[in-house]
């Protein structure tokens, strides 16, 4: 790890200012540091400034200290409608025990809860697991020079691919690692910031597939900083990860499903699968076939379910991920309802 | 779910010196107080790296040695181009600096280049065929009248011992210290004489606590101990080295890959006549170490043809782990009995008992499956909900080893004692153990006792290997307990002109015909001089116990298997193990409770997994090397056996031994059709139940001939009890 300057922020703006000095060739965002300091000890990421922006948005943007410090998840209607509003310091954990968030997005709360372990989500910041670099484990070793870092192969094409993706890959075949990324797109989720464009402010237009440009996998420019997180709020969503580990494990297929329920039947539903593409990968036609569905027809629900894998171009090693999805969704759409038995969930 | 409580107690009238005494460095160790070698930094230190090839095989072309030298802070750099490299991980050089950060620019400075030769990786390439079955194989396998023809394998699964592997050593020109992390503080020592220069009075070996070794810390001072001794020599300077964790899952040893296959004939009411069984170990770059210990004799298993071939690959050598060789042949036998069980449907438990070899182990299976609950065990694959449980059962047995052990006890003046064996502690809780036995032979609280261990200055020990610490250095410390106590007393018995059978200590007091007649530390107080006893154990002081010392076990394993994701849970173990004398119970507890663990890892979880086109090991972490987290955890019930025992027992290896078979057994039991890999990850699991699906569409369409009968890999109908 090289010599790096450290600094805080206290605003949002001075966050971006800090981002913009020029003294500095490569100054990039902290939050609760993980990735961020697992990115340094490996090499990926060399910055020589870290803006630690933690405390964020205690002090107001007029450069008065609030007496308050705002309260960092709450309703808004920055968008022109009402958003659980999150900001973007929140840690994983605050965000699971969050009683709105469980109420208005409870998916949500369940991706946080799902992530990593107790200690990780009492540090882990929200953008910072949006914003987090995969975990291919070619990518993350320092001997593969993969496509990511400037290389010309994927080494999981031909080689060790059972934890990638089955959906959108090539070249590059990563999958997204944020759970909450999956909740974010399942229930329409927003990030607005410094240097946002427009097109990256929706959840599935913050996230690009490696033909669209294999080094990065998000749409901010270089020097944006995120200051708003905002969800719409759902009465009825639900995660569901399915992991070999239940202690500190990746995914192996997650799923996020936000329901509108009217006289018993789903009106209308959100589908977003995980750790199966290199971005939240949204089932529309899944969605659509939940429409309609009895929300006490468990065997309608596993028929609307069942096509989530359709069009899956598994690997070698990765077909069962195609096994895994449909029950995730399942599982999830079965959660948001209440009625996920206790020991599948 | 409320765990049921554990039974915690000795069961048939077993004993424990100390019942319920903490581990004495537990506060040391969970506040950081307790310094491990890895912690040394000595002042004016230099630190050392090893470079290593990169990929399954190749030479180095090119190595900047001079960008390297010139990056400040780097002392000096051994290698050179032309280097063979045979596997990730393998030791071509060593950079040598004045800090970890001018270490690792001047490692990136290396930027070597390494022309890639041709490798292997997997036992499979080596297209292992057993050898012909000899006419008498061939004639039992013949008569049959059933027949079992399977395939077992298991992954490479490496140490990963918290505490790397390395050591610190500081070379003072006609003395040095090495602080190495070790399971032999002598063997450290005599490996180190030649490295340092020194003969061996001239250093000495610190080893106060190790993170974790498992086997693999057993080579004496290993490279990384031999290179640092070296280059403190050379330099005059301290210099540390310890490997990080992704080198330490590639060149620190492991538990070697095998390949098990089996082709039996039984009998209708589950006799097992004999056959064939050829098995092989994936030992990367090593000659030998593979071994798959099948037939293991606690079985009845009739006529084995058995051979074993070890099979090199482009990885690391395997090295020792906790009962090397044995779970990988265990998971194969037990599955072998609950395949041939489930054909015959018979219940597993009672084939067992007719094949078992042993009467205490068959007394163990029934208070075992009396506490899993065997009685709610359904036949193979009856169950029909997303969710099935399962039982599963193993044994296990374990021979006791002699070893030289020698101790000394130490009664001060102020009476407080002090014991001194320069054994190491591998986590096992060595210190506690030799305190609570020098207190128990000299009646004294624990609380007055010190403890030395860790230091080739000490008396010599054995190495913790074998399982065989505790059980040698327990009586050798005994023994000098004995000798200190007898002189004390007689010199006691000679103040009064009195004989020293009329004294004794109890609780601290000195008793004279069993009434109290002075408090220990008043006569303590008038000594001339401390008062030293000494005591050995070895091959000779053993003799008399000789047969006694065997330890067994049973594991019984209930699991959930959620078949439409595949993933396993293990939700209990109970783990039965003979104990023989119990010295202090929490620990014995925490060994056997260890070796679960490691057990349930290794069956769901744990591979090395080497990429197949450059053979480098793509997952040298603990994120995608998994290992069993607290979340994986089943509800670990550990009964310690000491029915008719005495003595000292092995505990370390024998309880990670059946584990891993016993959950494979509960997961065949749970879905009805064998998962013949470890780990049994949810992809397998899957594979499993599509091909039992596939099975019985076939039974369905009409009989299938040779369905059970010599239908190689196709497995057992699901049926079966």
């Amino acid at each position: 790890m090289n010599r790096f300057a450290y600094a805080r922020a206290e605003t949002w703006s001075q966050a971006r200012d800090l981002l913009g000095d020029r003294r500095f060739s490569l100054p990039v965002l902290k939050g609760g540091g993980l990735d961020l300091v697992d990115q340094m000890k490996e090499g990926i990421l060399e910055p020589d400034l870290l803006v630690d922006v933690r405390g964020a948005g205690a002090v107001g943007e007029d450069g008065q200290r609030r007496g308050e410090q705002p309260e960092p998840i709450r309703m808004s209607d920055r968008w022109g409608r009402p958003l659980v509003s999150i900001t973007p310091s929140a840690t994983l954990a605050e965000i699971a025990a969050s009683p709105l968030v469980r109420e208005r997005a409870a998916a949500l709360a369940q991706a946080a809860e799902s992530a990593a372990t107790p200690q990780v989500r009492n540090v882990a910041t929200i953008a910072g697991n949006l914003l987090q670099r995969p975990r291919c484990w070619y990518f993350r070793h320092d001997e593969f020079n993969c496509l990511k870092k400037g290389g010309s192969t994927c080494f999981a094409v031909d080689g060790e691919n059972a934890y990638h993706a089955i959906f959108g890959g090539g070249p590059c075949h990563i999958v997204h690692p944020s759970n909450v990324a999956c909740a974010m797109a399942a229930l329409g989720g927003y990030v607005d910031g410094f240097g946002v464009p427009d097109e990256a402010r929706s959840i599935e237009g913050l996230f690009h597939l490696p033909d669209q440009g294999v080094r990065t996998e998000h749409n901010l420019p270089a020097g944006a900083v995120l200051t708003h997180i905002g969800v719409e709020p759902w009465a009825v969503s639900g995660f569901h990860a399915i992991k070999a580990k239940q202690s500190f494990d990746w995914p192996l297929a997650m799923a996020a499903v936000g329901l509108r329920v009217e006289g018993g039947r789903i009106a209308s539903a959100r589908v977003c699968a995980g750790a199966v593409a290199p971005v939240p990968w949204m089932l529309p036609d899944v969605a659509g076939a939940l429409v309609g569905v009895s929300t006490d027809d468990d065997l309608a629900i596993e028929r609307a379910c069942a096509g989530a894998a359709q069009g899956a171009a598994p690997m070698s090693q990765n077909g069962y991920k195609a096994r895994l999805l449909p029950v995730a969704v399942q599982r999830a759409v079965l959660r948001a309802l209440g009625r996920l038995a206790e020991e599948l969930a | 779910m409320i765990p049921t409580p554990t039974t915690n107690r000795p069961i048939n009238a077993g004993q424990s010196l100390a019942d319920d005494i903490d581990r004495l460095d537990a506060v040391a160790k969970v506040t950081g107080r307790a310094k491990y070698s890895r912690d040394q930094y000595l002042a004016n230190g230099l630190f050392a790296c090893l470079i290593r090839c990169p990929i399954g095989a190749g030479t180095l072309e090119s190595i900047d040695l001079d960008s390297a030298r010139a990056v400040p802070g780097v002392v000096e750099v051994e290698c050179e181009a032309g280097a063979a490299g045979q596997y990730h991980g393998h030791n071509v050089g060593v950079l040598v600096a004045e800090s970890p950060l001018a270490m690792k620019r001047g490692m990136r400075a290396l930027r070597p280049r390494w022309r890639r030769g041709a490798f292997t990786t997997t036992i499979d390439e080596s297209n292992p065929t057993p050898e012909e079955p000899s006419e008498q194989t061939r004639s039992i396998l013949d008569r049959g009248p059933r027949r079992l023809t399977a395939t077992y394998t298991t992954e490479v699964q490496t140490h990963s011992p918290l505490e790397t592997h390395g050591a610190v050593v500081d070379h003072r020109g006609d003395s040095a210290t090495v602080y190495s992390s070790t399971q032999g503080t002598f063997a450290a020592r005599d490996g180190l004489d030649e490295p340092l220069g020194l003969p061996r009075a001239r250093y000495e070996v610190v080893c106060e606590y190790v993170g974790g070794g498992f086997g693999s810390k057993l080579n004496g001072p290993g490279k990384e101990g031999v290179t640092a001794a070296r280059l403190s020599a050379k330099h005059r300077r301290p210099v540390y080295l310890f490997v990080n964790r992704g080198e330490d899952h590639l060149d620190t040893g492991n538990r070697p890959s095998s390949r098990t296959q089996v082709d039996i004939a039984f009998g209708e009411d589950g006799t097992i006549h004999g056959g064939q069984v050829s098995t092989w170990g994936g030992v990367g770059v090593s000659r030998g170490g593979g071994g798959v210990n099948i037939p293991s004799g606690r079985y009845s298993l009739g006529t084995i043809q058995k051979t074993h071939n070890d099979v090199q690959t482009n990885a690391g050598a395997p090295r020792p782990f906790r009962a090397p060789g044995h779970p990988q042949g265990a998971f194969a036998e037990e599955m072998v009995i609950e395949e041939v069980a489930g054909a015959l449907n018979l219940d597993p438990l009672a084939l067992r008992q007719r094949l078992e070899t042993s009467d205490e182990r068959r007394r163990m299976m029934d208070v075992g499956a009396d506490l899993i609950g065997w009685r709610d065990r359904r036949r193979n694959g009856e169950q029909t909900g997303i969710v099935r449980r399962g039982f599963g059962m193993g044994v296990t047995s374990w021979p006791r080893f002699p070893a030289q052990a020698e101790g000394e006890v130490v009664i001060n003046r102020d009476a407080s004692i002090e014991v001194r064996t320069g054994t190491q502690d591998i986590g096992t809780g060595m210190r506690t153990v030799a305190a609570v036995v020098a207190c128990h032979e000299l009646g004294v609280p624990v609380d007055r006792c010190n403890v030395r261990i860790g230091s080739s200055n000490l008396p010599p020990g054995p190495g913790s290997g074998g399982s065989m610490t505790t059980p040698n250095t327990a009586p050798a410390i005994a023994a000098a307990a004995r000798d200190a106590k007898r002189r004390f007393l007689e010199w006691v018995a000679q103040r009064e002109g009195a004989d020293a059978s009329e004294f004794d200590i109890r609780g601290g007091e000195v008793l004279r015909h069993n009434e109290p007649y002075a408090d220990m530390t008043t006569l303590t107080a008038r000594l001339p001089d401390s008062i030293t006893g000494r005591g050995e154990s070895n091959r000779q002081t053993l003799q008399r116990e000789q047969g006694s010392g065997h330890s067994d076990g049973v594991q019984f394993a209930e699991v959930s298997v959620d078949t439409q994701t595949g993933v396993v849970r293990v939700k209990r173990i109970v783990a039965i193990q003979s104990c023989g004398l119990v010295v202090a119970r929490k620990l014995a507890e925490s060994q056997i409770i260890g070796g679960v663990i490691q057990g349930v890892s290794y069956a769901l979880f744990e591979h090395k997994v080497l990429d197949r086109n450059t053979g480098t090991m793509v997952n040298p972490n603990l994120e995608w090397y998994k290992v069993a987290g607290t979340d994986d955890m089943p509800h670990i019930e550990p009964v310690l056996w000491s029915d008719g025992q005495d003595s000292v027992r092995p505990l370390g290896e024998p309880p990670t031994i059946p584990t891993s078979g016993a959950i494979a057994c509960a997961v065949l039991n749970a879905i009805g059709w064998p998962v013949r890999s470890l780990p049994l990850t949810p992809d397998r699991v899957l594979a499993a139940l599509d091909a039992r699906a596939a099975h019985e569409r076939l039974e369905r369409r009409g009989p299938v001939d040779g369905a059970v009968n010599g239908d190689a890999d196709r497995g057992m109908p699901g049926g079966g009890r």
